[in-house]
């Protein structure tokens, strides 16, 4: 690979996750409102929002310390940083030196931890309460998670996500492994709770008793909103994108040839937005659960990574 | 060369030792001088380790002091270099920070002891990790332990400290003892109490007394190093002492055990059978969650801290286990690979420990409180502690690119190559492990997330919290430094791992930095493993171009951004302290999840002013129960209690009586030893 590629991947690999993004939100929330017999907001209607939030001034609280100002920031870098590493449109991923998936799922937890952090500085009770369920949330679902991608890790023998990828490609074998169904369950369980769909959160309330991280960024506006916004949802794109080419690789090109990366660029959006699709039905097919029911989703989630794994040994 | 430093390095720590206590007048004075000789002297003590992991051979030290058949015979090889090295960089911060601290007791309370223990406890670390004899370091593991024992109950009159003292005192010397039994084991074989025989012998030892060594050594170091079971002392005698010594004893004795574990287990009993490696690897997984589980419902700042060092204690454990298992397989460079792993995660885990410790000591400074519940609103008054505050809560809670993660990232990539272990039953332990140290992680970043929000954030929730001032300089700079070496160790993994991989060459055999080791495209080191590689510091520069990118692009669309002020809205009215969000109800949710292990009480009484309908006021109790201590130790110290009832009836205070046991007890001895 020459030293352009190296350079336009990555690019490119930004421009599709950050521009991709809030067109993903859009779509479940069009797709949605179809379903329940509204004509809903325009598909691009999250675009709007963010342009409208970027041009505002912010109103921060009194009690709020540097610590709020610097969260929308470290989490929207913290994403674009994992935007680098996840092999979006080709399975050649130049950043891949940088890390592997283990830095990922820290980076998120970067993420996580200064939005905490700002929940509990504006000294309101609704963000603190906000803050404490994603973090439940988020360190109930790490086991499983950290599980299911051990499995795939020992199946393919990498935890570079790039790796991964294009040894699923060329030993495409590797996918009728059992183990692998259990942890594409496993994870898809978990992307659930991170991303905060329902049934573990319900991004669409603003109603305190159900509230996760809608809570946390109560007090967030303007351009601070925006950044926190945007990295929310790029996070949903992004673990669309880690299971998609993890374990449906098919079509993601291997060479830096136009048509290639074209056909990989279509296949991916119809992936992403199958993934969306079924997003919708979830959402439309179940109601919230109560919190503290949460961990037994979750705990089943790692149930299935454990029998993943134990299967990868016990089977081969 | 290294002999010489580190003989002056002593020699400079007892000078400085008996200079705290000349001063009767000025002890300021003579506390400073002390402190400012320790401080040079953890130089010289760094200077000595980096002599001797820059290449240079063991070197042998052998004195002929007081009695003549008795020889002080000290060894410095990498691996006591090594804890060297992590003892005297902790020592050297912690005296300065002293400097400062000790403004809290100068007029108080006689401080010259203090300085004179202080010197003492800092020596008879070195001299633990450099001991090369059974003798020589069962005398100076026992005066580490006294001393620490003085320093823990130095604010005497508080009831607390004493018990707290108590307990540590009775079980570090339960530790001992099977220490000295296991010692004496080795005795019988080897002949001698040299550790340069005990290497010689591991052969000749029958496998049944292996195994008991194993176990002795096992719980004897086990109670030092606050393994679960084990711990009960930790969280009690840590909090109790000053913040100054807090942050050695979390910070650095307790690696004093590691050392004896690695000693042991990696020179003295080998081979180990896989089994060994099995049960460290269980106690090492049992520590890290239940720490942490239990750090998670303190709201005492240095106890919660205390709990997370039983956790850090279970993650290098964790590393050392899979060594031995990876060992006793034969599979030497995956061995190396896990003992990097849990050796640097013992100084990133030393660094990032201290600096909390030496936080929370400013907040104690400054509030004269350690409650969490009574803080809040710190960041806008200790504007340098918070953001000190914030590196160390990062780099524990392995978040890059500080130092936590990456050693957290290297456990992981050799939990993952566990899968090269024959035993299915192993393999499948070893990612157990796996996911027992990525539930930690999470509760780790809860922990912290509660530690730093509820004390530095929002409004304050008394006037002591209110009233703080930042504390001497002093104080801050010496954290500062810290918290750069966080910040360092984490940027720039493949230079500690270079250093760690003298030790772990010199133990395992077997020098893998090569293979772990490579160049990446900006010519600088990365760190990989037969899985991936990893470049933290790539990866910081990445998020730097980002941010500035992302600054630039915000700053095109809306030029002149402004943020206005206004108090938060909290369902129209004023915002107090009494709105905020508390510890307790940060960690409630984990109490409730993990009820099985943690049991949390609950206590809701009301007072009505009509009564059933009217609530005039309510009082709420909730915390945890341990259950080590309903279930272990109650019983066991109730079972003591009544057993020396019982026998009680032979002391009749009669000196008669007593010269007759003395006589009976000879002649038994006489009849069974002829």
């Amino acid at each position: 690979m020459d030293v352009a590629s190296k350079i336009v991947l990555p690019l490119l690999q930004l421009i599709v996750i950050v521009g991709l993004a809030p067109l993903v939100k859009g779509f479940i929330n069009k797709i949605e409102a179809r379903f329940q017999n509204r004509r809903g907001p325009s598909i691009f209607q999250p675009y709007y929002n963010l342009i409208k939030l970027l041009r505002k001034d912010a109103v921060v609280s009194e009690t709020a310390s540097w610590i709020f100002r610097a969260t929308p920031y470290v989490t929207f870098i913290s994403i674009l940083i994992i935007a680098l590493l996840v092999p979006v449109l080709s399975s050649t991923v130049p950043a891949n030196f940088t890390g592997d998936v283990i830095l990922i799922i820290y980076l998120f937890a970067l993420g996580r931890f200064f939005l905490a952090l700002s929940s509990l500085d504006t000294g309101s009770a609704f963000g603190g309460m906000g803050g404490m369920r994603e973090m439940m949330v988020s360190t109930m679902a790490e086991p499983a998670l950290m599980l299911s991608v051990f499995t795939v890790s020992l199946a393919t023998g990498s935890t570079n996500l790039g790796n991964i990828t294009s040894t699923m490609v060329d030993q495409s074998t590797i996918l009728l492994n059992p183990s692998l169904f259990l942890a594409f369950a496993a994870l898809a369980i978990v992307i659930i709770a991170e991303a905060g769909r329902i049934p573990v959160d319900n991004p669409f309330t603003h109603l305190e008793l159900t509230m996760i991280h809608e809570g946390m960024i109560l007090e967030f506006s303007g351009r601070y909103l925006a950044l926190i916004e945007w990295a929310s949802s790029m996070k949903l794109l992004l673990l669309l994108t880690i299971l998609v080419n993890t374990f449906l690789p098919w079509g993601i090109a291997s060479d830096m040839t136009f048509p290639a990366m074209l056909i990989s660029f279509a296949l991916y959006v119809v992936k992403i937005g199958f993934f969306a699709f079924l997003i919708v039905i979830l959402e439309m097919s179940f109601a919230k659960l109560r919190i503290f029911r949460v961990p037994n989703l979750l705990g089943t989630a790692l149930v299935l990574s454990i029998l993943a794994i134990i299967s990868l040994y016990v089977v081969g | 060369m290294a002999e010489h430093l580190f003989i002056i390095s002593i020699i400079l720590f007892a000078a400085g030792s008996l200079f705290a206590l000349c001063f009767y007048g000025w002890q300021r004075v003579g506390n400073y001088i002390s402190l400012i000789f320790a401080a040079i002297a953890s130089c010289f003590g760094i200077a000595t380790a980096v002599v001797v992991l820059s290449g240079g051979s063991p070197v042998h030290i052998d004195f002929h002091l007081l009695l003549p058949i008795i020889k002080y015979n000290f060894l410095l090889d990498p691996l006591s270099a090594y804890f060297i090295l992590t003892i005297s960089v902790i020592s050297f911060v912690a005296c300065i920070y002293s400097l400062g601290y000790i403004n809290l007791y100068v007029g108080k309370r006689d401080i010259r002891f203090l300085g004179f223990i202080y010197n003492l406890f800092l020596l008879s670390m070195l001299l633990v990790v450099s001991a090369n004899n059974a003798f020589v370091f069962m005398i100076v593991w026992e005066l580490m332990t006294f001393l620490s024992y003085f320093l823990v109950i130095f604010e005497h009159e508080n009831p607390a400290n004493r018990k707290a003292g108590l307990m540590y005192i009775i079980m570090a010397h339960i530790g001992s003892g099977l220490l000295a039994i296991a010692f004496f084991i080795m005795f019988t074989y080897a002949g001698s109490f040299s550790f340069d025989d005990f290497r010689q012998v591991a052969s000749q030892i029958p496998a049944v007394y292996k195994n008991i060594i194993f176990f002795l050594v096992l719980v004897g170091f086990g109670i030092k190093a606050g393994i679960f079971p084990l711990h009960l002392w930790l969280p009690m005698a840590h909090p109790a002492a000053p913040s100054n010594v807090s942050m050695i004893m979390s910070g650095v004795m307790i690696k004093t055990a590691i050392y004896g574990f690695i000693r042991f287990y990696f020179e003295f009993v080998t081979p180990c059978p896989p089994w060994w490696g099995v049960i460290i690897l269980i106690f090492g997984a049992a520590s890290a969650l239940l720490g942490i589980l239990y750090a998670l419902q303190e709201r005492d700042i240095k106890t919660m801290l205390a709990y997370s060092s039983v956790e850090n204690i279970g993650i290098i454990l964790i590393g050392i286990g899979l060594s031995m298992i990876f060992r006793s397989y034969n599979l030497m460079a995956l061995s190396s690979l896990a003992m990097i792993a849990g050796l640097y995660h013992l100084i990133n885990h030393a660094v990032f420990k201290c600096l909390l410790f030496g936080c929370a000591g400013n907040i104690y400074y400054s509030t004269h409180t350690k409650n969490i519940e009574e803080l809040g609103g710190l960041i806008k008054r200790l504007q340098v502690t918070a953001p000190l505050f914030l590196v160390g809560a990062l780099a524990i809670s392995a978040i890059p690119p500080l130092n936590g993660f990456m050693s957290e990232w290297l456990i992981f990539q050799s939990l993952l190559n566990g899968f090269n272990i024959p035993s299915v039953l192993i393999k499948i332990e070893t990612i157990i492990c796996g996911a027992v140290v990525a539930l930690t992680g999470a509760l780790v970043a809860t922990c912290f997330i509660r530690a730093f929000g509820i004390s530095f954030l929002a409004l304050p929730r008394t006037e002591h919290a209110k009233h703080a001032k930042e504390v001497p300089v002093i104080m801050y700079v010496s954290m500062g430094l810290l918290a750069g070496l966080c910040v360092f160790m984490g940027i720039f993994p493949a230079r500690i791992m270079m250093t760690v991989n003298h030790v772990s060459s010199h133990l395992v055999g077997i020098n893998i930095i090569k293979s772990i080791t490579a160049y990446d495209w900006m010519q600088t080191k990365i760190v990989q493993t037969n899985f991936t590689g990893i470049s933290p510091k790539s990866a910081a520069v990445f998020g730097l171009m980002l941010l500035a990118i992302t600054f630039g692009v915000l700053t095109a669309i809306r030029p002149r951004f402004a943020r206005r002020f206004y108090e938060t809205w909290t369902c129209g009215i004023s915002p107090e302290p009494r709105l905020e969000f508390t510890g307790a109800a940060f960690s409630r949710p984990f109490a409730v999840i993990f009820k099985g292990i943690l049991r949390p009480t609950l206590d809701v009484a009301k007072v009505y002013s009509v009564p059933n309908f009217f609530v005039k006021s309510m009082t709420y109790v909730g915390g945890v129960t341990s259950i080590f201590e309903s279930y272990l130790y109650t019983p066991v110290s109730n079972f003591v209690l009544k057993a020396s009832d019982r026998v009680r009836w032979i002391h009749t205070g009669n000196i008669h009586v007593y010269l007759a046991y003395i006589f009976v007890t000879l002649i038994i001895l006489i009849m069974f030893f002829r």
